[in-house]
């Protein structure tokens, strides 16, 4: 029968794939392997972690996906690298051949150099369920009250809203004098920052972690800041950054930078290896990963499809029932750009517009309808006539109205 | 698959269309318009009819896309190709309220439901053998399901 299909990785890319391999190719064998021994949305976690869901709840795809699809899955199995000449990738015990192989490894999480931070052994980041797990353990074990969380980007505040949920209070460093700095301005961010303190979370924005205080079981106990305050924890969680999971490449001779390299196509230097996902470097984010998945399937089956919406500037936040959508620049980056704003009891919006062009959107409170937004962005449509007649905060999809003869939307 | 399609020149902004949808919807177990309660937030349209500034009205309904940016966005799961039907499906429990399919549909169709757990999008009716009620309800034939 040949060699599989091989995919390494179970997560947004990977899985996306498998389910369009298998429409492409109903007969084609198609093997899976990830160090996931259960298969689940990054974007969950924290639910997984505030105990609202359980490891079954976390998965995405239909309900026995494997078996229904008749999809192969290494559980638990490690890739310790790829042999482009051999077609093969090397296991752990063995090889794996392949007839086209995709590479959907995700990202890693980092651990600052600070001193401490990488030997103790109570020090977690949040990326896979494991890790979820491994601090899931350490809360019970610890009996733990108080968490230092360093980073309050979307990864910490949701660490931090599930330890909250549970009772654990945390202390957030942030190095930026706001939170989640991608996505906010100041007043965006005061927001989310005031309904995180008063669930019991507590900031220390435009500050580093710089030391560690470290007992006789190789724990920390307390993190010195940069300020010289010394917050006392039980364990700490790193959520300050990311980056491609690719280290098990070394030697393969497969072009990287930061990422794997793929052309347009997802297809890496070798012509029948493919990458998509966070471990290309051209997106950190779930619908992004999705659509290079399904992408790189097809091309593995012989099409020709590009991977063209590339804009990744985009997040949507829920915390606490106040929702937001940020999509492009959050102050603006050149001059001579027209900044709209509105505020009004549990909403502000603002909108960056330079060169008649949408280039960034804030809404915060009412995200309703909003969409059309990052279309406007992503394909810089000009909007120029439209302000002459109405405020930009009345815009909707209706402004660009329009259907083509089988009834579905389009833009003029 | 059947889609609803639109006339918006027939739409005169009667807004039947968006009470049909609230009445099919409801879960406090009455039917019928006249008992809607237009303060329960629960009670929201699928739908919407938006002015076109110009004198004109235009019908603002899912379209079940042959490619669903929602769908391809879902990081739940929770929105799905329903098979028999060929619609955009949304399964409630399985959601995460995580609102990328609002930010991810070109026209701005979906929104948070006012509880923030969940989102407010068209299931073309499906428990209802007659078809979508906001079709049923139009006055003006500016809504129509066809087979496309
Ligand atoms: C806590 C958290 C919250 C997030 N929230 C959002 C959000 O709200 N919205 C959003 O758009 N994005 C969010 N993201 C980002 C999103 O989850 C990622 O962009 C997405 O998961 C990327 O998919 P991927 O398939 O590239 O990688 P991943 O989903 O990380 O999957 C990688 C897979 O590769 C496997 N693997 C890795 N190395 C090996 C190896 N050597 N051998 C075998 N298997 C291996 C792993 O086990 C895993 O199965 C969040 C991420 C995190 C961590
Ligand atoms: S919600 Fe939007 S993207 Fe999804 S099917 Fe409906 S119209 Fe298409
Ligand atoms: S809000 Fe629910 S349906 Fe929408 S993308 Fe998130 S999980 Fe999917």
């Amino acid at each position: 029968m040949g060699n599989p299909y091989v995919i390494i990785g179970t997560g947004a890319a990977g899985m996306a794939a498998a389910e369009r391999l298998r429409l492409l190719k109903p007969d084609a064998l198609i093997q899976m392997m990830s160090i996931d021994t259960d298969s689940h949305s990054r974007c969950m976690l924290h639910k997984f972690l505030g105990g609202e869901r359980d490891v079954k709840g976390l998965f995405f795809m239909e309900e026995d996906f494997f078996a229904k699809k008749n999809i192969m899955w290494g559980r638990g199995q490690v890739a310790k690298g790829v042999d482009p000449a051999g077609k093969r990738v090397l296991m752990e015990n063995g090889y794996q051949p392949y007839e086209k192989l995709l590479i959907a490894t995700g990202s890693v999480y980092g651990i600052p150099p600070i001193p401490g931070f990488r030997t103790s052994v109570n020090v977690f980041g949040f990326r896979d369920l494991s890790d979820a797990q491994k601090m899931d353990a350490a809360i019970k074990e610890l009996d733990a009250k108080h968490v230092f969380i360093v980073g309050s980007g979307l990864v910490g505040l949701d660490v931090a809203h599930a330890l909250l949920e549970r009772g654990v209070r945390v202390t957030i460093a942030e190095m930026a004098t706001r939170v989640l700095p991608l996505q906010t301005d100041e007043t965006s961010a005061r927001a989310y920052q005031e309904l995180f303190e008063k669930a019991g979370a507590r900031f220390r924005l435009g500050i580093g972690a710089s030391d560690s205080v470290v007992d006789e079981n190789n724990r920390i106990t307390a993190v010195r800041l940069s300020n010289g305050e010394e917050i006392p924890c039980d364990f700490v969680v790193c959520a300050a950054g990311v980056r491609p999971n690719l280290a098990f490449l070394e030697g393969s001779g497969l072009k990287t930078d930061r990422g794997i390299v793929v052309d347009e196509f997802m297809r890496t230097s070798d012509p029948d290896i493919y990458a998509a996902g966070d471990v290309t470097a051209l997106s950190g984010i779930w619908p992004n990963a999705m659509d290079q998945g399904r992408i790189a399937a097809a091309n593995m089956c012989g099409q020709q499809q590009k991977y063209t919406d590339t804009f990744c500037i985009k997040n949507t936040i829920n915390f606490y029932g106040l929702t937001m959508l940020s999509v492009g620049e959050v102050e603006p980056k050149e001059e001579g750009s027209q900044v709209f704003t509105r505020e009004c009891r549990n909403a502000y919006q603002k909108v960056i517009v330079r060169d008649g062009m949408v280039k960034g959107v804030q809404l915060q409170g009412d995200i309703s309808h909003s969409g059309f937004w990052q279309y406007l962005i992503k394909n810089q449509v000009d909007i120029s006539g439209k302000l002459a007649k109405k405020s930009v905060f009345d815009l909707g999809y209706g402004d660009f109205y329009g259907m083509d003869e089988l009834g579905e939307y389009v833009y003029p | 698959m059947k889609r609803i399609m639109i006339d918006p020149s027939k739409c005169d902004g009667c807004k039947s269309c968006m009470l049909a949808c609230m009445d099919s919807h409801r879960t406090d177990g009455k039917t019928g318009v006249e008992t809607l309660d237009f303060k329960d937030p629960a009670n929201e349209s699928r739908n919407e009819i938006v002015n076109d500034g110009k004198g004109g009205y235009l019908p603002m309904f899912c379209r079940h896309c042959s490619s669903p940016k929602c769908m391809e966005s879902c990081m739940s799961g929770a929105l799905y190709r329903d098979r028999e039907s060929g619609h955009v499906g949304y399964d409630e429990k399985r959601c995460g309220a995580c609102f990328m399919c609002v930010m991810n549909c070109p026209y701005g169709i979906p929104k948070p439901d006012v509880t923030r757990t969940k989102i407010i999008k068209c299931d073309f009716c499906k428990d209802r053998e007659e078809g979508p009620a906001c079709v049923a309800a139009c006055p003006k034939k500016a809504i129509y399901v066809e087979e496309v």
